[in-house]
């Protein structure tokens, strides 16, 4: 945990009417690079996502960003000091065009209107939509409204970029085009933190792994070596012994 | 913010010119036509503003008509000693600053509906103000007030506030070109488009449609003082109307909602049908305005300048077909 | 003491009837999401024809409701199946819109056909008043509170426990799983408002026996439904009694209070205020509970 971390989390925990939903997680992100949140359905990664963007508030923890508290922020203050999200389901302003949708972002990003023009076309490059620039939103593919969420993000200066399962409902070669996006923002020097169930490319991508099961942290280090960890394993297959489990004597 | 582009302003300033030569040439009847479209005009740019860009669409504005105008004529009544010029400029600044105070202290409450629930409570405002207005005897609203002559000797009193309706017309239109093309503009669309996407991207957007909504009134409410000095006297009834209401959302929709000239054309259109038109037909006026709601919503939800983009579009497609 | 009490039992029997009115609206609004601005027309046009029933046939006007109710049924059926639903689903905006265009269309039409005048109908024991524990009753707008009570009875009994009522309950709460089960939703729908105008139509016959009436009332007729809506809730009988009652107390104790010229102003602003604190009326909408 190195004491530059842009995003520390400290014994968060969440409760819902006696359902432990996020149990006393902790971990710190460092800056520029990828980490992915894996985890069985269920395990809380929306939850966690809600709580660092300040949909939910936590009972108990905190949550730092770039060195200051932002427990308990309102979401659009939180917007404005850095932190982005690039939802599942996209929102894009339909009537309007692609460029004109990543242009809000960079007019109203992170420390005012500067270079809107250029933060625009850059966010666009990034995303690697800028040749439908001129298409109305309304008119885009699931996949291209992924691109448009994520360039919109990114044009809001952020430097922190959380994904909500980027790659969902993606065929093979969008999610390629998706994960080499990831790989430019991440050069451009924003860190990436995303929820992804597409395991080839959470592995391929990422920097490190944090492993949620039933609302805790069960595992946080590079990929192979979470991969490898029979915790991990047994939180997706269950144990060999188990009920759950299918048997072979059936 | 974006240039207004060239030929764009050309276009509009000839407009302007032909339009300002209109009583030189045109019978009073018509005068007075025209003197309704340009109010109308200007009215309709007011509220959307609010109702086309932000996509808070009131069904209430006429309240701010009602209390810029009354405003004027009681601040007015105390002035009768001064030139006309002076007493109208009063008025004016009475006018606007009764409806900034009002929308400033509405707008908190009412703005946290969205929707048809902002609509009809904006109604609800409308009524409330004409109620009281009328009730209430310090308001004279029922007795009705009285306006100062403000015509200079030397011109008709029709060509004076035909002019004078085109010149606050074009100041409405600036302020609206202006905020169309502005940072703040592009904060309103984003509003209208999706507002809680907007909120998380940073747009302030409270601030936003407070702002967006005391322009909104205050620009109504000074061509609601114009207006009363042209009538001459006015009771409730003559500036708190339904039928004003109603016609503000459809000079939007039949012109075209969330653009900037929809509301200038669908202004001059149903005005035109309804005074000219239909002129000798009176007893259709109900019949043709409803008539004409039905037809737009049905048929052609962009309203005038829709259908037109969408010919333009359907044209540039058929041309860019290769050739079979 | 007695004047309190004389007024609050004013504004319940007045109450009773607006809830009739309202409760049409609050059914539209909560089944098809759609706000009915020609809801007043609609209760007009129930006047008008009862006016001329009554004059024709020579009955009580009260006894048209079954003939006007059915008149509006087959009207509203038609106009919801083939004019409204091209609405249903878009921008709330647009259904707002081309229901105000009818409205003014069918105000012209009455003005055409009836006047702008204000008319009257008036029953036979249009004078008749008695008294009951100190209070005076108008025995006018006690048959008229008795006529929507046993109406409003009769929708809720319907909602409730006929297989239209089921199948309306069904389609408000889950329209795509109602679809999967075979319910043929646009039919419904337009059920539904064939309901709605029917109730709002026999709503027209009971105010036009106490209240004179003209085709400029509708807008005020469409915004009484709002309020008694927002004030009681959503898409029940039950919420429109509600809502109706608190309107008519709200109204008689205002008029007698303040003046009589103020009843208006504190409809819109319990309007305004409720809209801000609860836009679903106290007892809710009784379409989402399943939510």
């Amino acid at each position: 945990m190195s004491a530059s971390s842009i995003l520390r989390v400290d014994r968060l925990s969440k409760s819902f009417r006696g359902l432990k939903a996020i149990s006393d997680v902790s971990f710190a992100i460092d800056p520029g690079s990828i980490t992915s949140i894996i985890g069985p359905n269920g395990a809380g990664k929306s939850t966690l996502f809600n709580l660092i963007t300040g949909y939910l508030a936590p009972n108990s923890g905190e949550v730092h960003f770039s060195g200051r508290s932002i427990t308990g922020l309102a979401t659009n203050r939180i917007a404005g000091l850095g932190i982005a999200r690039a939802f599942q389901i996209a929102r894009p302003f339909r009537d309007l065009s692609v460029f004109e949708n990543v242009r809000i972002g960079a007019l109203f990003g992170k420390s005012g209107p500067r270079d809107v023009t250029a933060t625009t076309a850059r966010a666009l490059e990034l995303a690697g939509i800028a040749h439908l620039a001129d298409r109305s939103a309304g008119a885009l593919t699931v996949g291209q409204l992924r691109h448009l969420e994520v360039a919109r993000a990114i044009a809001t200066r952020a430097d922190l970029l959380l994904a909500d399962e980027p790659c969902a409902g993606l065929n093979p070669t969008e999610t390629a085009a998706m994960i080499d996006v990831l790989r430019r923002i991440r050069a451009s020097g924003v860190t990436v933190v995303l929820v992804e169930h597409d395991m080839p490319s959470v592995m391929e991508v990422s920097d490190r792994l944090l492993v949620l099961d039933a609302g805790s942290l069960i595992a946080d280090g590079p990929p192979h070596d979470v991969a490898s960890d029979a915790h991990v394993i047994a939180a997706y297959l269950g144990t060999p012994d188990s009920s759950a489990s299918p048997s072979l004597s059936r | 913010m974006r240039r207004a582009s060239l030929p764009a302003v050309v276009v509009v300033l000839a407009c302007v010119i032909v339009l300002a030569a209109g009583p030189l040439v045109l019978p009073p009847f018509y005068v007075r036509v025209g003197q309704l479209m340009l109010y109308s005009a200007g009215l309709a740019l007011a509220w959307t503003i609010l109702g086309g860009f932000a996509g808070y669409a009131s069904f209430g504005h006429a309240a701010f008509i009602g209390v810029g105008a009354f405003a004027a004529g009681l601040v007015e009544l105390q002035l009768s000693g001064l030139p006309p010029a002076l007493q109208l400029a009063i008025g004016l600044v009475a006018g606007a600053l009764a409806c900034a105070v009002l929308s400033a202290a509405v707008a908190y409450p009412i703005l946290r509906l969205r929707g048809t629930f902002f609509a009809i409570a904006m109604l609800g405002v409308s009524h409330v103000c004409a109620e009281l207005n009328n009730n209430i005897d310090f308001f004279q609203g029922s007795l009705g007030l009285n306006f100062p002559p403000v015509a200079p000797v030397s011109v008709e009193p029709e060509t004076f506030f035909y002019e004078l309706y085109l010149a606050a017309g074009l100041v409405v239109l600036t302020i609206a070109w202006w905020i169309q093309r502005s940072r703040f503009g592009a904060g309103l669309l984003s509003i209208r488009e999706d507002e809680d996407t907007a909120r998380m991207l940073g747009v302030p957007t409270e601030r936003y449609k407070r702002m967006a909504f005391v322009v909104s009134a205050v620009l109504t409410g000074l061509l609601g003082v114009i207006y009363a000095h042209s009538l001459g006297y006015i009771t409730t009834d003559s500036v708190y109307r339904d039928d004003t209401n109603l016609d503000l959302i459809v000079y939007s929709m039949l012109g075209g909602m969330g653009t900037l000239f929809g509301p200038v054309v669908g202004a001059f259109v149903l005005v035109f049908v309804i005074q000219v038109v239909l002129a000798r037909l009176l007893d259709f006026h109900l019949f043709a305005t409803g008539l004409l709601l039905v037809i737009i919503v049905l048929a052609a939800p962009g309203g005038i300048l829709g259908l037109v983009r969408d010919f333009w579009a359907r044209r540039r497609r058929d041309a860019a077909m290769p050739a079979e | 003491m007695n004047l309190v009490a004389q007024t609050i039992v004013d504004g319940l029997v007045l109450g009773g009837i607006y809830a009739l009115a309202a409760v049409g609206f609050s059914l539209i609004f909560g089944v098809l999401h759609v706000i009915n601005l020609s809801h007043g027309v609609l209760v007009l046009i129930g006047a008008y024809l009862a006016l001329v029933f009554s004059q024709t046939l020579h009955v009580d006007p009260l006894l048209t409701i079954p003939l006007v109710m059915v008149v509006l049924f087959a009207i509203g059926y038609v106009y919801q199946r083939f004019l409204i639903q091209y609405t249903v689903g878009r921008t709330p905006l647009g259904s707002m819109l081309l229901t105000f265009g009818v409205a003014l269309m069918l105000q012209n039409v009455m003005i055409w056909l009836f006047s702008p005048d204000m008319k009257n109908i008036t029953p036979t024991y249009a004078f008749a008043s008695f008294h009951l524990a100190g209070l005076a009753f108008d025995a006018v707008r006690v048959s008229a509170l008795v006529a929507s009570l046993v109406l409003l009875c009769c929708l809720a009994f319907l909602l409730k426990f006929s297989a239209l009522g089921r199948v309306i309950r069904a389609t408000a709460q889950q329209t795509l799983a109602a679809r999967l089960c075979g319910v043929n939703v646009r039919h419904v729908y337009a059920l539904t408002f064939a309901v709605s105008a029917a109730f709002a139509g026999a709503a027209g016959i009971v105010i036009g026996i106490i209240l004179p009436f003209s085709p400029a009332d509708e807008a005020l007729w469409t915004l009484n439904a709002f309020v008694v809506v927002v004030l009681g809730g959503v898409g029940s009988p039950a919420g429109a009694l509600l809502g109706g009652l608190l309107l008519g107390i709200a109204n008689t104790l205002t008029a007698q209070y303040v003046g009589p010229a103020f009843p208006n102003v504190t409809m819109f602003l319990l309007l305004v205020l409720l809209l801000l604190v609860r836009p679903n009326g106290l007892l809710g909408n009784a379409f989402s509970a399943s939510r």
